[in-house]
């Protein structure tokens, strides 16, 4: 008996048609339903099928669930200084960060090196124009038209005191072409009082 | 602790004759750009910078086996042309005679160039500076610092490979610039440029025989000179301030000039000017009024002219 209905039951785990009586038995009946699920698997395995709990579609159903999730908007309340300042809290006791920092201290002392000593040489060209300015025409000394102007009159000046910085400026520049004459002269009024060979050039040819 | 002071006393005496021997290469390269300026056929342009004011010139020299001519043509100033045949300086102008002085150099250019390095060495250590490059050439800086404060510092860059001038700075005490020598052309061959052939046999009149030297009679002493100078015994005479003029001294350290003016009182403000590296320093007084003009600083004009007796 029991071979027997194990016989039709084996027979249908193999895929062989079930009457309509061994049909009506088999859903009555909880025991053979396990036995042919049992059948079932004993014949999956030694035909070495390989059975996957996962099916190949796996992801698509998580997709679908993610879909029905309902969107939850979060924000932080911590602001962008105290979202810097916490990674930077947690780089600083990183142990990447600090060659990475000494690297950057030895480029910033390497910058200001560079630059310091270029504004250091650039200072004198900065300042080549000084104090009190005097416009001179460096002709060779004689009566040059007058250009002398000094920066610092201003137009508070009464016309009077305007006209006499321009006397002023006028004898000034007189002075000026005078000592000039002077320089020009003087090596020959030199030679002639002291009547002393030139030394002027000669002494360093080579 | 004989060898302590002995190896003490070595390391001394290497330092110091690495010093001198620093200062020599110093002066040597001194020697190297008067040379340039002395001795090479060159056609140059340099302009000189005082404040905002530019200056410009084209200078040429020349030599042969026995004559030597220069050629100093301002370019902002037309009508003028100086010229140097050895040791007269022609200044050849368009509308009136030409002014001829005898000179082994024209004053209107550097007269560091010129004078003896003797003198230049008695006012001025020499220290060789870096290299730089400047205008495409490279160039090595000469320091000439003074020996007492109260005269300009001089920075020299002279070309590495002809000893050529490129730039010169005059600095005060304080390393200010307060005016630049600078050469924006240089042509250096070794025959006679073309043009001052043409010079070296025009004919050109002959210098005045001697100045007039009536000294108005002054009335006044100068108390005190500035370290290094000395009075010119015998200045020439200025024809075009000669009603105005009380007294007038020249003093000179070899290397630069300072005049001493002393005129009736204007009854302006004691004031000061800078042209350059010139200071012109007027000081009032109630009787006289002085101006020192000359390449100094202005304390040192201040006490010139207050030495004035």
């Amino acid at each position: 008996m029991s071979s027997e209905h194990q016989d039709w039951l084996s027979a249908a785990s193999d895929n062989n048609a079930l009457t309509k009586a061994q049909l009506d038995r088999l859903l009555s009946d909880a025991e053979l339903q396990n036995t042919l699920a049992r059948y079932n698997l004993i014949g999956a395995t030694l035909r070495r099928e390989t059975h996957s709990p996962l099916q190949a579609n796996f992801s698509d159903d998580v997709m679908l669930q993610l879909a029905d999730e309902p969107v939850y908007n979060l924000q932080s309340n911590r602001s962008m200084y105290q979202r810097i300042k916490s990674a930077v809290a947690v780089a600083a006791n990183g142990t990447w960060l600090q060659p990475v920092a000494q690297g950057a201290i030895a480029a910033g002392v390497a910058l200001m090196a560079v630059f310091g000593v270029q504004q250091y040489q650039q200072s004198p060209e900065a300042a080549l124009s000084p104090q009190p300015l005097l416009q001179t025409q460096p002709i060779a000394g004689f009566a040059t038209p007058v250009s002398l102007s000094q920066t610092t009159v201003s137009d508070r000046f009464a016309e009077q005191e305007q006209q006499a910085m321009l006397e002023q400026q006028k004898r000034l520049q007189a002075l000026l072409n005078a000592h000039r004459q002077q320089v020009r002269v003087m090596e020959q009024a030199q030679q002639a009082s002291h009547n002393t060979p030139d030394t002027g050039t000669g002494q360093n040819e080579q | 602790m004989m060898r302590f002071s002995g190896v003490c006393s070595a390391i001394v005496l290497v330092v110091l004759s690495g010093f001198a021997h620093a200062e020599q290469e110093a002066w040597a390269l001194f020697d190297k750009v008067q040379h340039a300026v002395q001795q090479y056929n060159f056609d140059t342009s340099f302009v000189v910078l005082k404040g905002t004011k530019v200056d410009t010139y084209r200078w040429l020299h020349g030599r042969t086996d026995t004559q030597e001519i220069e050629h100093l043509i301002p370019l902002d100033t037309s009508g003028v042309d100086i010229l140097r045949r050895d040791s007269v300086v022609y200044y050849l102008l368009t509308d009136r005679p030409a002014f001829v002085t005898l000179s082994s150099s024209i004053p209107e250019l550097p007269s560091l160039l010129f004078e003896p390095k003797s003198k230049v060495s008695e006012l001025y250590n020499a220290i060789a500076g870096s290299s730089a490059v400047m205008s495409g050439r490279n160039a090595q800086l000469l320091r000439l610092t003074a020996k007492q404060s109260s005269r300009y510092n001089y920075w020299l860059w002279l070309d590495a490979e002809t000893g050529f001038p490129l730039r010169i700075d005059t600095l005060s005490e304080q390393q200010t610039p307060l005016e630049r020598w600078l050469v924006t052309h240089m042509q250096i061959s070794p025959e006679l440029p073309e043009n001052l052939r043409a010079l070296m046999d025009a004919d050109l009149p002959a210098p005045a025989d001697s100045i007039d030297k009536a000294l108005p009679q002054t009335s006044h002493q100068l108390t005190w000179l500035p370290d290094g100078y000395q009075q010119v015994t015998e200045p020439a005479t200025i024809p075009q301030l000669e009603n105005s003029l009380l007294s007038y001294w020249l003093l000179t350290d070899g290397l630069h000039q300072v005049s001493v003016f002393v005129q009736n009182s204007q009854r302006l403000p004691t004031q000061a000017y800078r042209d350059g590296a010139t200071t012109i320093f007027v000081q009032a007084g109630n009787k006289m009024e002085v101006t020192v003009i000359g390449p100094v600083s202005i304390d040192t004009a201040r006490q010139l002219a207050a030495s004035v007796q």
